[in-house]
């Protein structure tokens, strides 16, 4: 179903969206971020990239599975805690970001299913936004299967037509939208119509980074595990945690237990995002680390996104949003280490 | 002003002569505005070399991944290594020789002043450009930038978009070195602790609120740890490898491991998190504020470590890295230190 939406009309339509937590882009003092819209009249689908991919929402850094209590009988208690079933639609979601909300659905969606991942994600409506100029410099999804107007995982997809939007309904969860304020769309025009052909065709143009011939990398990387390659190009990583927690793919957690006292033993299970990068990363309980040294952890990243991934589920692990390009603060570029990787002997 | 061919002239000899094992500098990155650290081990290499105010990085972080690489060989290679420092890099030198985590001999420093200008930063740039996208740079004497963007070629005095704490700094030169270029003019700033004036004027309620505001928004990807050349303790006390494990350690032992802070992004643990690396750098920042650039989320890292700075020097005169002999401050005491906060 397609449609189109005047720009003034847009806050109203959010503001039918009442029995809904809504999140959007805004700008707060330099950097934009998702959060929770309360004034629907400020928003404005202007925005670069976010710092924080929605996955901040749709898989938060922190969440609780149970809490554990003893009472003075010295008898536990457990309880499960699933996520409050709150429906939420997110604006102004791109494309890329959506394609990785869908590879995470893979991971988290193999049996048995993860009820934490999926209570949150089967209340979540996302409505995208067409990349009519690419939101980074570095993007680069055109290399890696997506496009500035692609509609994978999105519920709708909206490409901003100067004074209106057009709308791309793709889910039964994008017409409930659409339905809560139906009298403010109209149908699109024929002119309307090739317009957006035009502005999604310019949008392709102007991605201005690329991998090419990414097709033989995955092959490539297998023949790469013990190359010195690997501590050249990690000479200047500082291993912190920056490309892999804002990366809108990776998806490493790790389950601890946080006491709130020792006696009685009360406390909660928590997930926390985890990373390759960091030291206790796959730490054995004998103190035995298989990846010792950052060398095997920047390689760690690029095998699980690039062959394990494919190998596994017949996709990259990157939907070329280029956050860990733009934010590494020692301009390390997966672009030039997948560049790089083609062209080794 | 710095003569970048002399400096290419000087590594290319050393390295012909075989004197450094291999040289850490800056080099262009894909991202114009930021330069990237490079290791030169060839001589045909230092025309990667560049010198320019967007070299940020503080280089001697990688000094510590060089001992640790150095204690795992078995015939490791005793030569120096060549290292590019800025005054504040120069000072983060000097700590390590304090705290003799570093000795004299692992290092041949090549010290460049910044003269009378610093580094940029990245944020004021931005803030100028109002999103537009820098497409090309150049430098035009020292004292402005042309920055051209699709739109629009603007030209910008280098003054206007420096780091905060290349305007407060009061030595822009390396204090230690083995080879040196540019002036060795003190600066004297008006002002050096002028970013504190703001956060000082509120009420101890207000601080708290502006605290637990920013230290929300940490996501604990630890990037201000990692980047920072004094973070060197082999076990980070927000990291779960803390506990000597042996073939005896028990099952129990290692299920109760103390955890001083835990993994989720919550006020109280990075509150933790962040104080605690904040008072392990009292007299020891030297502040070249590479963990406030490098933040993702922008928290104002570098008011907690100013702010120590201010305090040493306030009580005890103090001030970290300019001389690899003086005492630490944590770990002495002279008869006129004031002692009224004891009560």
């Amino acid at each position: 179903m397609e449609k189109i939406l005047t720009k003034k009309s847009f806050p109203a339509w959010v503001k039918k969206l009442q029995s809904y937590t809504v999140y959007a882009p805004e700008k707060q003092e330099n950097l934009w971020s998702y959060e929770v819209i309360q004034n629907p009249d400020k928003l404005n689908l202007e925005h670069l990239n976010t710092v924080q991919a929605p996955k901040k929402i749709t898989f938060p850094q922190r969440e609780v599975f149970l809490q554990f209590n003893t009472s003075k009988e010295g008898k536990p208690q457990i309880k499960e805690v699933l996520p409050k079933e709150q429906p939420t639609v997110i604006f102004g979601v791109r494309p890329c970001d959506a394609k990785a909300i869908t590879l995470t659905d893979k991971v988290f969606g193999e049996e048995p299913k993860d009820p934490y991942y999926w209570s949150r994600r089967n209340q979540t409506t996302l409505v995208g936004l067409t990349c009519n100029t690419p939101p980074s410099d570095n993007c680069f999804c055109l290399s890696v299967g997506g496009s500035p107007h692609a509609k994978e995982g999105l519920d709708i997809l909206m490409t901003d037509m100067d004074d209106k939007y057009h709308l791309d309904s793709l889910s039964k969860k994008g017409e409930k939208l659409i339905k809560a304020a139906e009298n403010l769309f109209k149908p699109v025009s024929p002119k309307e119509k090739k317009e957006l052909e035009k502005i999604h065709r310019e949008s392709e143009k102007k991605i201005k980074r690329e991998v090419k011939d990414i097709k033989n990398i995955p092959d490539k990387l297998k023949n790469m595990f013990n190359s010195p390659f690997w501590d050249e190009e990690a000479m200047s990583c500082i291993r912190c945690g920056i490309c892999t927690y804002l990366c809108p793919t990776c998806y490493c957690f790790d389950i601890t237990d946080e006491l709130t006292s020792t006696l009685p033993l009360n406390g909660k299970r928590v997930r926390t995002w985890d990373t390759c990068q960091f030291p206790d990363f796959t730490m054995h309980s004998s103190g035995h680390n298989p990846r010792p040294d950052k060398a095997s952890r920047l390689r760690q990243r690029i095998l699980h996104k690039f062959q394990y991934h494919v190998e596994n589920y017949q996709d990259y692990l990157c939907t070329g949003c280029g956050r860990c390009i733009s934010l590494c603060p020692m301009g390390i570029d997966i672009i030039e280490i997948l560049n790089k990787v083609r062209d080794h002997e | 002003m710095v003569n970048l061919e002399e400096i290419k002239k000087e590594a290319k000899k050393i390295l012909e002569e075989g004197k450094v094992k291999y040289i850490i500098g800056y080099a262009k990155s894909s991202n114009i505005l930021m330069a990237a650290p490079v290791f030169i081990k060839k001589p045909e290499d230092v025309n990667k070399l560049i010198w320019n105010p967007t070299c940020f990085q503080n280089l001697v972080k990688f000094l510590l991944d060089e001992k640790r690489k150095k204690a795992r060989e078995k015939e490791p290679d005793t030569r120096p290594v060549g290292i590019f420092v800025k005054g504040c890099d120069s000072r983060a030198i000097n700590v390590l020789l304090q705290e003799k985590f570093i000795t004299r001999e692992d290092v041949y420093i090549m010290g460049i002043s910044c003269e009378d200008l610093g580094v940029l930063d990245e944020k004021k740039i931005f803030k100028k450009l109002k999103d537009e996208k820098p497409e090309k740079i150049e430098f035009d004497q020292g004292k402005n930038i042309v920055i051209s963007t699709k739109e629009k070629t603007i030209k910008i005095p280098l003054k206007e978009i420096l780091a905060e704490r290349c305007l407060e700094c009061t030595s822009s030169f390396p204090v230690i070195s083995d080879v040196f270029w540019g002036d060795r003019n003190n600066r004297s700033p008006k002002e050096p602790f002028k970013s504190l004036e703001q956060i000082e004027s509120l009420s101890q309620e207000k601080k708290w609120d502006f605290w637990q505001q920013q230290l929300s928004k940490c996501i604990r990807c630890y990037a201000c740890r990692s980047v920072c050349p004094m973070c060197y303790c082999d076990e980070c006390v927000v990291d779960s490898i803390n506990l000597a494990v042996t073939a005896d350690t028990s099952a129990e032992e290692k299920a109760q491991k103390i955890k001083w802070i835990e993994k989720s992004p919550e006020s109280s643990e990075n509150f933790g998190y962040h104080l605690v690396r904040a008072m392990h750098l009292a007299g020891r920042c030297i502040d070249c504020s590479e963990c406030e650039r490098v933040c993702p989320v922008d928290i104002p890292l570098r008011l907690l470590n100013k702010k120590l700075e201010k305090v040493a020097k306030e009580l005890f005169d103090y001030k970290a890295g300019l001389d690899p002999e003086q005492p630490s401050l944590v770990s002495s005491f002279k008869d006129e230190d004031p002692e009224d906060f004891i009560r």
